[in-house]
């Protein structure tokens, strides 16, 4: 197969599929970080992280631009298609951590698969919605304490969670040999051998 | 798709599933600059009855429904009434301060979480999933391959949570043989995901070579299904803005709450 550099169909496809799996686990998931809401102890925000690891792990999949930000919406809107539940923050907030996780795979020039730009997307998304939280939660009226550790925990788990998790899964998938015809290969590639 | 829980069919049925989105939106940026309680407890109030009686669900689903969105609501808000800032105090444990002003400021919060999850369920139900799709490709003319790929990759769902639960009875079978951390646990987790993924992948491929083989492009194309805006839409609208001015002008007049002002 000839290599192309834009999106193909198949690529958009794999995308979408991957973003959906993890909405099933997403599904899954909210029901972990409901339990872990009521002591109001931002226990959940450990698992916070999980919410971005559809745009990590598709883009070090296809490393292809538009990527992450496809996945992370797919997985936003999947969400709503498994729960049947129509929550527009969950795709406003999908929306925005997906353009950021991109902007840092751009500043990565889409090649880099290595486990420190996996971190740093995961970090960026983990960041980016806070303000957003901000205004919506009212977080300035907040007991300074709690919200150090709301946003400690949250960043913690955006670099371990999605980030460290995301690179772990991708390992381990290309170890399956899925991977050796999908997406953008570079001339070195290892992949699937 | 609830042709089973529904009773009868409304106008919002009829209205662009691009319409209720952008409503959506709006109607998201609009709650997170209502301040004041009262205008927010009139709205949760008529989206409540705008629910119950345009949505054309049945009582009892949508009893069961409002009890999760008013529980799920509420918990979401709780780091807010334990920790909140605040003077008057209410009660006092431990760690856990709750006062009067975090007690409202908690509610006004859950109060954002119920409307949105309100409007949701009704345009839950009544969208059709394929619509938003053929409607993003009609009127908004996203690549036909983005939206394909949306609705192909939305019939594998079934089968990725049916993959799921066959590899968790597998499991169950084979429990004597293999370590228990691959059962539960990390291990567990990470080779369920990774299972669940590379079959994805792999049925991905194969569906994304087929319908590049017969000939999928982004060339023009029919629809089988036509999607439009029409009057409905304007209703809708009207319907919302109209919501929005009476809880306004409600929120003056009968006040729940002391404070003008949750912050």
């Amino acid at each position: 197969m000839a290599k192309r550099n834009g999106l193909t169909l198949t690529d958009v496809l794999i995308t979408v599929v991957i973003a959906l799996v993890f909405a099933v686990i997403y599904s899954l998931w909210d029901g972990i970080y409901t339990i872990l809401q009521p002591f109001g102890l931002h226990l959940n925000e450990l698992v916070y992280g999980m919410w971005f690891i559809a745009a990590i792990v598709a883009y070090l999949i296809i490393r292809k631009p538009g990527v992450a930000l496809i996945a992370e919406f797919a997985a936003a809107s999947g969400e709503t298609i498994v729960l049947l539940q129509f929550d527009i923050s969950l795709i406003m907030y999908g929306l925005i951590q997906g353009l950021v996780c991109e902007l840092v795979f751009m500043f990565f020039r889409y090649k880099s698969t290595s486990l420190m730009v996996a971190v740093l997307a995961g970090i960026a998304a983990a960041l980016s919605t806070l303000p957003l939280d901000w205004y919506y939660g009212y977080l300035g009226h907040l007991e300074t304490w709690n919200l150090t550790l709301m946003f400690s925990l949250r960043i913690l788990s955006g670099a371990l969670v999605a980030g460290w998790l995301g690179h772990l899964l991708y390992k381990a998938l290309r170890e399956t040999g899925v991977l050796k015809f999908v997406g953008q290969r570079a001339d070195d590639s290892h992949e699937g051998l | 798709m609830f042709e089973t829980v529904k009773k009868y069919n409304t106008f919002i049925d009829y209205v662009n599933p691009l319409t209720k989105i952008l409503l959506a939106a709006i109607l998201f940026v609009t709650v997170i600059f209502i301040h004041n309680p009262n205008v927010l407890f009139h709205l949760t109030i008529l989206m409540l009855i705008t629910l119950l009686i345009l949505s054309g669900v049945k009582l009892k689903y949508l009893i069961l429904l409002l009890l999760f969105i008013f529980i799920s609501g509420f918990i979401s808000s709780l780091y807010m009434i334990f920790y909140g800032e605040g003077t008057e105090t209410l009660f006092h444990y431990g760690i856990i301060h709750i006062t009067e002003e975090s007690f409202i400021r908690g509610i006004h919060i859950t109060m954002r979480g119920v409307i949105l999850s309100l409007f949701g369920a009704l345009v839950i139900f009544t969208s059709k999933i394929t619509d938003v799709f053929y409607a993003l490709m009609i009127q908004l003319k996203v690549k036909p391959k983005y939206a394909y790929s949306f609705m192909a990759a939305i019939r594998m769902v079934p089968i990725i949570i049916a993959e799921y639960f066959q590899l968790r009875q597998a499991r169950k079978v084979r429990r004597a043989l293999i370590h228990k951390k691959y059962i539960s646990g990390f291990k567990g987790l990470k080779s369920t995901i990774v299972t669940l993924l590379s079959q994805s992948i792999r049925r991905a491929y194969r569906l994304g070579i087929a319908m590049e083989s017969k000939g999928f492009t982004d060339g023009s194309r029919t629809y089988f299904y036509r999607t439009s805006f029409s009057r409905y839409d304007l209703y809708l609208m009207l319907l919302m803005a109209a919501a929005l001015i009476a809880a306004v002008q409600l929120g003056t007049v009968i006040t729940l709450f002391d404070t003008t002002d949750a912050r």
